[in-house]
C-alpha cells in the first residue's frame, strides 16, 4: 500500500538524517560524504542476506560494517578542519563509488539485485523502521541533554577551548564518527531491504548533499527540525511529481536559500513561531 | 601505450584542471568560500561555447565572446550570490554555494536538455605529430591556452596596478583598504578572471569530448577542489603544480590501479594520502 | 619548599626569533607568583608553552611529579592545570553559568562513554553558580556572552579555570580591561583563592596589583629571565629596573613627544 511505503521511506530517511546531524550539527564536523556510509551500511547488508545470512543479523552487521569505516574516517579526520575537513569527506564519498564500481564482488556498475525480503511483511516491515527511527530520536534528544552532548556542543563551538577545559577533543570527534556511521549503516541496511536492490548511484555525492539539505533545512543540530525536514524532503517526490521531477533543483534552491535568509532552518522558525503564539496567550 | 603518451595525456588533462583549479584557489585566497558552483560556470562556458559556435560557425569568435560573457557573469554571480554572505561563518558561503551548483545543474537540464549536445563541425580535430607522438590540434590548442592565460594572469598580477592591489588584498584585505585599494572592485574582478578561466576549461572540454551535458562539471570540479587543497588553499603556483602532476598521475593511474580504483577516485585517494602527511596540503601558503 | 610546577630551560623559536630562551623557574606549592615584564617579553609565550599551545624546542615542564611537556593540552589540564586565557573566550551559545559549569563537569566529560552515562548537570549548575559569586558576577549567570561587557567576561573566565579544580592556576592578565575598583576586587578574590591553597601564577601588566598580592615575582625581558625571587628585591635591581623603566621611559618620551 502507498501509505506503508511513504513511511518506511520517511523512517529510514529520518535515521539517515539524524545519523549526519549527529557528527555536523552536534559536534561541528561538516561531512559531505556522508552517503558513502549508508551505501557501506547498504552493500553489507546487502552481501550478507543474499548470501543467506538472516536480516536480524544483517543490522547490527551493517551497523557495525559502516562504524569501522567511520572509525578510519574519522581517525584519518582528526588531521584536518573547517574547509580541509569538507574536501576530505567528500573525497571519501569519491573514494567509496570509484572503489564500488571496480569491484565484481559488489556488483560493480549494475550492483546487487535480488535481496531476500526480510520475510516479514510489509506493515510489520513499515512499523519495524518506525519503531528504529523513534529510537533514533529518543538517542538523539537524550545525547544532546547528556554530558556528551555538552562537550560536544563546545567542540562544535570552540575546539581550542574546549582542549582548555580538560575535553579529550580526538576522543570525542571519533565517538561522534562513529555513533553517526553506525547509524547511517542501519539506515542503508534498512533502505537496501525496502528496495531490495542496491547500486552506486544511490550512494554518490548528490546524495551525500542531499542528506546535508535535510540537516541544513531541518536546522543544524536541531532534532525535531531535522526529522521534519527530513520527513517532508523523503516523501515529497513520492507524493509529487512535479517535486520528483525537480527535486534535484529544489534541493539546490533549498539549500541555498535557507543558508541566505535562514541559517537556523525549520527549528529557527518554528521557534519564532512559538515565541509568538507563546506571547500572544501571555499577553491574553 | 607507452610512457610518452601517457605523460602528454596527462599534461594535457592536467592543463585543463590548472584552468578550473586556478580560479577556484583565487576566490579561496580572497574570500575564503570554497566555490563549489565554479563547477556550474565552467559547464555555462561549455554550453554558451558550443552553442555560438554551432550559431557563428567561428570557433575562435565562440570562444573568445564565450570567455569574456561568462567573466561578467561570475562578477554578477559573486554580487547576487556571495558578497550578501561574505559576514556569516564560513560553513554558510560553502552549504550556499554547494546549493547553488546543485540547482545550476538542473536549470542546464531543464534549459538545454538532459541529453548532450555536440558540434555540428567539430574544430580543432586534425591531428599533429609533436615528439613522436600525434596529438589533436585541441589537446595542444589546452595546452597553449593555459600557459598564455596563467601565464599572461601571472605578469599582470605582478607589474599592473590592479594586480598588485589584488596581491596586496589576498596578503591582508583591512592593510589593503587602509591603503585606499576599493575591496569590492578587486573581489569583482577576481570572480572575473576565474570565471572566465572556468569558460575557457569548459569550451576546451566541450571541444575534446565532443559534447556537453548538464552534468559535465562535477566531476572535473570536484577533482579541483581536491587540488586546491593540495596546493594548499588559495597558493597559486601549489596548485598549478598538483594540477599537472594529479594529471600525469590519473593517466597512469588508469593502467595501474584501474582494478582498484575508478579514474575519478584516484584523485581523491591522492588527496587524502596527502593530508595525513601534510595536513595544510602539500604547499602552504606563504 | 617542592616546586608543584617546575619549569626548566625552555626554548621557543618562531621563525627566526627567540621568543623564549632557556628559560626556567620554580612555582612552589602554594604560592602566588607574579611573571611580569615588558610587552613582548614572552610571558604569553611561557603561559602557552607551559599549557601545550606552543611545542617547546626544549626544556622540560614538570607539574607535580610528572613531565607535561610532551603531552596534549587537554591531559595536563587534567593533570591539574587552569587556564585563564589573555583573549576570552567564552562559548558564544552557552549562558556564563553554561560556560563554567561545562568546566566543572571535568570528572563526567574525561570519557565520552562516561559523558553519554550520565544528564545530570545539578551538582555542576550549584557549583557554577558558587563560583560566579566567587568571582563577584552572580547577577550574569543567565545572560550570554554576547550580552557581557568584559570585565564579566574576564570574570567568567577565571571562574571556569577554577572549576577545573587546578592544582596550579595559570591567569594570562585577568586584570586588563577592568576598573581600578574591578581590578582591587578581582586581585583580592585570587589572593583568598591562594589562601585557601590554590597555587597561582599571574601574568600582569597591571604592577602596582602585582607589587600587593605577589609574594614571587618572576621576570621576562626579551625571551629572557632577568630576574626571579623577593618583589621588593626584584625590582631594585638595576638590571629589572632597565628593563622595565626603561620600557616605560621610552613610551613616556614617546608619549611627551607626540604631546
Amino acid at each position: 500500500m502507498y501509505e506503508i511505503s511513504l513511511l518506511t521511506v520517511m523512517s529510514f530517511s529520518v535515521i539517515f538524517a539524524l545519523s549526519l546531524n549527529l557528527i555536523t550539527g552536534f559536534c561541528g564536523q561538516i561531512s559531505l560524504g556522508h552517503a558513502a556510509f549508508y551505501g557501506i551500511g547498504a552493500y553489507s547488508a546487502a552481501l550478507f542476506t543474499t548470501d543467506g545470512g538472516s536480516f536480524w543479523l544483517a543490522l547490527p552487521l551493517a551497523m557495525a560494517v559502516a562504524g569501522f569505516f567511520g572509525f578510519i574516517v574519522g581517525f584519518a579526520s582528526l588531521r584536518v578542519r573547517h574547509d580541509f575537513l569538507a574536501i576530505t569527506t567528500m573525497g571519501v564519498g569519491f573514494l567509496f563509488t570509484g572503489f564500488v564500481r571496480q569491484q565484481d564482488f559488489l556488483g560493480g556498475e549494475e550492483g546487487i539485485a535480488g535481496i531476500p525480503d526480510p520475510g516479514i511483511g510489509q506493515i510489520p516491515y513499515m512499523l519495524l523502521c518506525a519503531a528504529l527511527a523513534a529510537a533514533v530520536i529518543a538517542f538523539s534528544l537524550y545525547l544532546k541533554r547528556s554530558w556528551m552532548g555538552h562537550a560536544f556542543d563546545a567542540i562544535a563551538t570552540d575546539e581550542d577551548t574546549a582542549r582548555t577545559l580538560g575535553i579529550d577533543v580526538a576522543r570525542y570527534k571519533l565517538t561522534a564518527f562513529v555513533f553517526g556511521t553506525a547509524l547511517a549503516g542501519l539506515a542503508g541496511a534498512l533502505f537496501a531491504h525496502y528496495v531490495k536492490f542496491v547500486e552506486v548511484e544511490s550512494f554518490d555525492f548528490i546524495e551525500s548533499i542531499s542528506v546535508l539539505a535535510m540537516v541544513i533545512v531541518g536546522g543544524i543540530g536541531s532534532v525535531w527540525g531535522v526529522v521534519v525536514a527530513a520527513a517532508f524532503l523523503s516523501v515529497l517526490p513520492l507524493l509529487l511529481q512535479v517535486f520528483a521531477d525537480f527535486k534535484l533543483l529544489i534541493y539546490g534552491v533549498l539549500l541555498f536559500s535557507v543558508m541566505y535568509f535562514a541559517p537556523g532552518g525549520i527549528d529557527s522558525l518554528m521557534r519564532m513561531v512559538w515565541r509568538r503564539i507563546s506571547g500572544r496567550r501571555t499577553a491574553a | 601505450m607507452n610512457y610518452s603518451d601517457l605523460l602528454i595525456q596527462g599534461l594535457v588533462e592536467g592543463c585543463i584542471y590548472a584552468l578550473i583549479a586556478v580560479g577556484l584557489t583565487l576566490v579561496y585566497g580572497l574570500l575564503r568560500i570554497l566555490h563549489i558552483a565554479h563547477a556550474g560556470i565552467f559547464t555555462l562556458g561549455a554550453y554558451v561555447g558550443l552553442l555560438l559556435t554551432n550559431e557563428t560557425g567561428s570557433f575562435a569568435a565562440a570562444f573568445v565572446i564565450t570567455v569574456v560573457a561568462v567573466g561578467f557573469f561570475g562578477m554578477a554571480f559573486y554580487r547576487l550570490f556571495y558578497e550578501p554572505l561574505l559576514d556569516k561563518p564560513p560553513h554558510v558561503a560553502l552549504i550556499a554555494s554547494i546549493g547553488l551548483f546543485v540547482a545550476m545543474e538542473e536549470i542546464y537540464r531543464i534549459v538545454f536538455g538532459a541529453t548532450s549536445i555536440s558540434f555540428l563541425a567539430p574544430p580543432l580535430k586534425d591531428t599533429v605529430e609533436v615528439a613522436g607522438v600525434r596529438l589533436e590540434e585541441g589537446r595542444i590548442a589546452v595546452v597553449v591556452l593555459a600557459v598564455v592565460l596563467i601565464g599572461g594572469l601571472a605578469v599582470l598580477a605582478g607589474r599592473t596596478r590592479i594586480g598588485i592591489a589584488w596581491r596586496a588584498t589576498v596578503s591582508d584585505a583591512a592593510m589593503a583598504e587602509s591603503f585606499g585599494i576599493d575591496l569590492a572592485r578587486v573581489r569583482y574582478i577576481n570572480f572575473f578572471v576565474a570565471s572566465a578561466l572556468a569558460a575557457a576549461a569548459g569550451v576546451m572540454v566541450a571541444l575534446l569530448l565532443n559534447q556537453v551535458i548538464p552534468t559535465m562539471g562535477g566531476v572535473p570540479a570536484y577533482k579541483a577542489l581536491a587540488i586546491i587543497v593540495l596546493g594548499g588553499l588559495g597558493n597559486v603556483k601549489g596548485t598549478l603544480i598538483a594540477a599537472l602532476a594529479l594529471g600525469v598521475i590519473e593517466s597512469f593511474g588508469t593502467i595501474y590501479l584501474d582494478r582498484v580504483l575508478d579514474r575519478d577516485a584516484i584523485a581523491f585517494a591522492f588527496l587524502i594520502a596527502i593530508l595525513m602527511i601534510r595536513p595544510q596540503g602539500l604547499f602552504i601558503r606563504r | 619548599m617542592d616546586a608543584l610546577l617546575s619549569i626548566a630551560g625552555v626554548s621557543v623559536r618562531f621563525g627566526g626569533v627567540d621568543a623564549l630562551a632557556d628559560v626556567g623557574f620554580d612555582v612552589p606549592q602554594g604560592a602566588l607568583l607574579g611573571l611580569i615584564g615588558p610587552n613582548g617579553a614572552g610571558k604569553t609565550t611561557m603561559m602557552r608553552a607551559v599549557t601545550g599551545m606552543v611545542r617547546p624546542q626544549a626544556g622540560s615542564i614538570v607539574l607535580d611529579g610528572v613531565e607535561i611537556s610532551r603531552l596534549p593540552t587537554h591531559r595536563r589540564v587534567r593533570l591539574g592545570l587552569g587556564l585563564s586565557q589573555q583573549i576570552v573566550r567564552p562559548f558564544a551559545g552557552m549562558t556564563a553559568a553554561e560556560n563554567v559549569a561545562l568546566a566543572a563537569g571535568y570528572a563526567k566529560t574525561a570519557d565520552p562513554l562516561r559523558a553519554l552515562a550520565t544528564a545530570s548537570r545539578t551538582a555542576e549548575r550549584e557549583r557554577a553558580g558558587a563560583l560566579l559569586d566567587l568571582v563577584g558576577i552572580a547577577d550574569a549567570a543567565d545572560a550570554l556572552p554576547a550580552e557581557l561587557p568584559l570585565g564579566y567576561l574576564k570574570r567568567v573566565e577565571v571562574a571556569r579555570a577554577l572549576a577545573l579544580d587546578p592544582k596550579v592556576l595559570l591567569l594570562d592578565e585577568p586584570l586588563a580591561g577592568l576598573n581600578t575598583g574591578e581590578a582591587a576586587r578581582l586581585a583580592d578574590t585570587v589572593v583568598d583563592l591562594n589562601r585557601q591553597g590554590t597555587t597561582v601564577v599571574l601574568i600582569e601588566h597591571n604592577l602596582s596589583e602585582v607589587m600587593r598580592v605577589c609574594r614571587h615575582l618572576v621576570v621576562l625581558d626579551n625571551g629572557r629571565k632577568i630576574g626571579d625571587g623577593d618583589p621588593a628585591e626584584v625590582m631594585a635591581d638595576p638590571a629589572v629596573r632597565d628593563a622595565y623603566l626603561g620600557a616605560a621611559e621610552a613610551s613616556g618620551e614617546a608619549r611627551d613627544a607626540a604631546a
